[in-house]
């Protein structure tokens, strides 16, 4: 089985053969023979042994548990190898056209969305006004806490879609802003 | 004391429960609207419905906390920190309703609750307190008569808020030309928080630490002071991090400063258990800052370090008992212990709440580690209150020892669904100046501007191989089938295999 597999936004090749006991899996061509035990549904646990094994002396059979856990924010799944948490989507389709959409998104105008459901308690720009790189636009409210969103570039602020008081879901678009 | 209702939520009601059920008392807790799944429901004898999600219609519902108490029958009440725990109005509501208040008296409350008044008490006392002006800033005074109360004070200074609390209607001004408008904000965002917009102004300290002392009294007049706290690593003015002892007080100034502490709640007659908080300038001279009248999120420390449990205190404190406590003991340290406060937030975001369902959970254990959380998989972290889903403590004999424990530790815990602050603990507790105990209240502020949202971790390319195995194993093994030797898998169609899985969780 072949995959095109997006890791931590580096495309890897993965290559799975079914063998007696296990799998021997193949990353961009570098080949491991894997013990892999399912623990649920969202964790497994794997043995990896670097093959073939050098010419001295036996590899040696590393131990790694990974959880595998959908992830809202970005459509693919969020990894933890470790502590280490690593965004992976499979590259389909659709996945290469996000990127290319990301990279539309760079050239194009700021959309300043609500990170989760809260409360606008300040827009701090006007519609017009000119904003530099990280200048707090919107300061919203949830979970007892008042968060800055800044722009992420300098520009011009285009749109605004909040007011002052005003609860907004998650997702919201509140400012957009032109470079 | 046969039965106490638990007027909170989340890991102090968890905490508290647990001293019920080792005293033998039967918790009642109380719930509203999104919490009723909670751990804290879960493990109580009996849970009662207060309200909507919103805290002012629930957790902040003095009325019907006092329904549930009689309805039920309890005895006492215990306020955990944070919602009712320093509000006069429910102490004395829940004494005239002839129950149990576990905590300090309403008068002690009030005093303590007012910071004018708290540094008026510590000055009395002879403590010193950090300069200022002594009285509330008038409402109407002029901005020249509010210019030449800032100049007496002297620049920087800080604009707080009389009734404040965790850097709410706060405000550092460093010259006279900001001093309007800071007013102006700490006014309206302590009206917005305590509803009560009056403030006053003392001397800003440069670079100082965040000391504090636990007490506990009891109502013959016996006051004990514990081992300091060191909570200097916050963020925004809010405590990230704590440690006990605190790398920086000497056995000499630890007898000071507690002493000190211990003054002042003998010359309010405080009763049960408390804290006074002091700023440690860098020439080592200390000021008091202000008193809570409550059990304090990071109590967990002062107990692995001494052995008391202080919930336990405070239930036998209220229910008339002596404490019984060697005063000496409980000033020295036995080992050392260190807290983290995780939130779910996403610190690679500017730490912005992360709401949703915790998929799953594993909190680390082991030698010296306590995890008090109510936080479990299925859970979702509620975005109507504070969102710390776990407080991760690690005792070990002495600093370097707890810090690696703690680093093994964070290392363990597991947490996905959502995004938390473990990776920024990770990264903290390799910086050098913080292994070295080099910093102030204002030190993490300073490195997360430097750093300017770099991520906290750096993904090394093993990880990544790693991640790109088990991603195509998950895709090839069949989901729940307990076994590596499957189904042949949907080749095509992978993406919209962990996309069904992914709704399968969701109804689970």
């Amino acid at each position: 089985m072949q995959y095109e597999i997006e890791v931590n936004g580096h495309p890897r090749q993965v290559v799975v053969h079914r063998v007696d006991g296990g799998f021997v899996v193949a990353v961009d061509g570098r080949e491991w023979s894997i013990d892999a035990a399912r623990i649920n549904t969202q964790t497994l646990s794997l043995l990896m042994k670097v093959t073939p094994a050098g010419p001295d002396r036996p590899a040696p059979i590393a131990s790694h548990e990974v959880t595998l856990a959908p992830d809202a924010k970005t459509g693919g799944l969020a990894v933890h190898v470790g502590g280490v948490r690593v965004p992976v989507s499979l590259n389909g389709r659709r996945q290469w056209g996000r990127a290319d959409e990301a990279a539309a998104g760079a050239a194009g105008p700021e959309r300043l969305i609500a990170p989760m459901p809260g409360k606008i308690v300040r827009v701090l720009v006007k519609t017009g006004e000119a904003v530099s790189a990280r200048q707090p636009v919107v300061v919203i409210e949830a979970m007892k806490m008042e968060n800055e969103l800044k722009a992420s570039q300098a520009g011009t602020v285009a749109e605004i879609h909040a007011r002052d008081g005003q609860s907004v879901e998650a997702g919201a678009l509140l400012v957009v802003i032109h470079r | 004391m046969k039965k106490i209702l638990i007027a909170n939520r989340g890991e102090i009601a968890v905490r508290v429960i647990r001293a019920c059920r080792e005293m033998d008392i039967s918790p009642v807790a109380v719930f509203s609207e999104c919490d009723r799944t909670a751990l804290h429901v879960r493990l109580a004898d009996e849970a009662y419905p207060i309200g909507p999600s919103a805290p002012r219609e629930s957790y902040l519902r003095i009325d019907r906390l006092i329904e549930v108490a009689r309805r039920s029958g309890a005895d006492a009440v215990h306020p955990g920190y944070g919602f009712l725990a320093e509000n006069e109005e429910f102490a004395s509501a829940v004494q005239s309703a002839g129950l149990t208040y576990i905590g300090p008296s309403p008068e002690a409350i009030a005093l303590m609750g007012s910071k004018t008044a708290a540094r008026n008490a510590a000055a009395r006392a002879g403590v010193p307190i950090v300069p200022g002006n002594d009285a509330p800033v008038p409402p109407e005074a002029s901005d020249v008569e509010i210019e030449q109360i800032a100049a007496a004070v002297g620049y920087p200074l800080l604009v707080k808020a009389v009734a404040g609390g965790g850097g709410k209607g706060m405000r550092t001004i460093t010259a006279p030309a900001e001093l309007r408008d800071g007013v102006r904000a700490a006014r309206s965002e302590a009206g917005a928080a305590f509803g009560d917009s009056a403030i006053y102004i003392e001397r800003r300290l440069t670079r100082p630490r965040h000391i504090e002392v636990q007490l506990l009294g009891d109502r013959f007049g016996t006051v004990l002071p514990f081992v300091e706290r060191e909570c200097s690593i916050q963020r925004r003015h809010q405590k990230v991090v704590e440690e006990t002892p605190s790398p920086v007080v000497t056995p000499e100034l630890r007898s000071r400063i507690t002493s000190a502490a211990a003054a002042v709640a003998r010359g309010v007659g405080y009763e049960n258990a408390g804290t006074i908080e002091f700023l440690l300038d860098e020439d080592g001279r200390f000021y008091f800052l202000e008193m809570n009248t409550r059990l304090q999120v990071e109590h967990p420390i002062t107990e692995m370090v001494t052995g008391v449990d202080l919930v336990r205190a405070q239930i036998r404190i209220a229910r008339g008992e002596r404490l019984d406590l060697d005063p000496a003991r409980v000033l020295q340290a036995s080992g050392h212990a260190v807290e983290c406060r995780i939130y779910a937030e996403d610190p690679d975001n500017h730490f912005l709440p992360s709401p949703g369902r915790i998929l799953q959970m594993r909190a680390p254990s082991g030698p010296g580690i306590r995890d008090d959380s109510s936080a479990t998989a299925g859970l979702e972290v509620p975005i109507f209150y504070d969102p710390m889903i776990s407080k991760l403590v690690a005792w070990a004999e002495d600093r370097p020892s707890a810090l690696a424990r703690m680093r093994r530790a964070l290392d363990e815990y597991i947490v996905t669904g959502i995004r938390t602050t473990l990776p920024f603990f990770r990264w903290l507790f390799i910086q050098p100046d913080f292994l070295a105990g080099r910093f102030h209240t204002t030190y993490l502020d300073d490195v997360l501007r430097e750093r300017n949202g770099r991520p906290f971790v750096d993904v090394p390319p093993s990880a990544e191989e790693v991640a790109a195995a088990a991603a195509a194993l998950q895709a090839l093994m069949s989901p729940g089938s307990g076994s590596t030797h499957t189904a042949e898998p949907d080749v095509d169609q992978p993406q919209r295999r962990w996309r069904s899985q992914a709704r399968t969780e969701a109804l689970n």
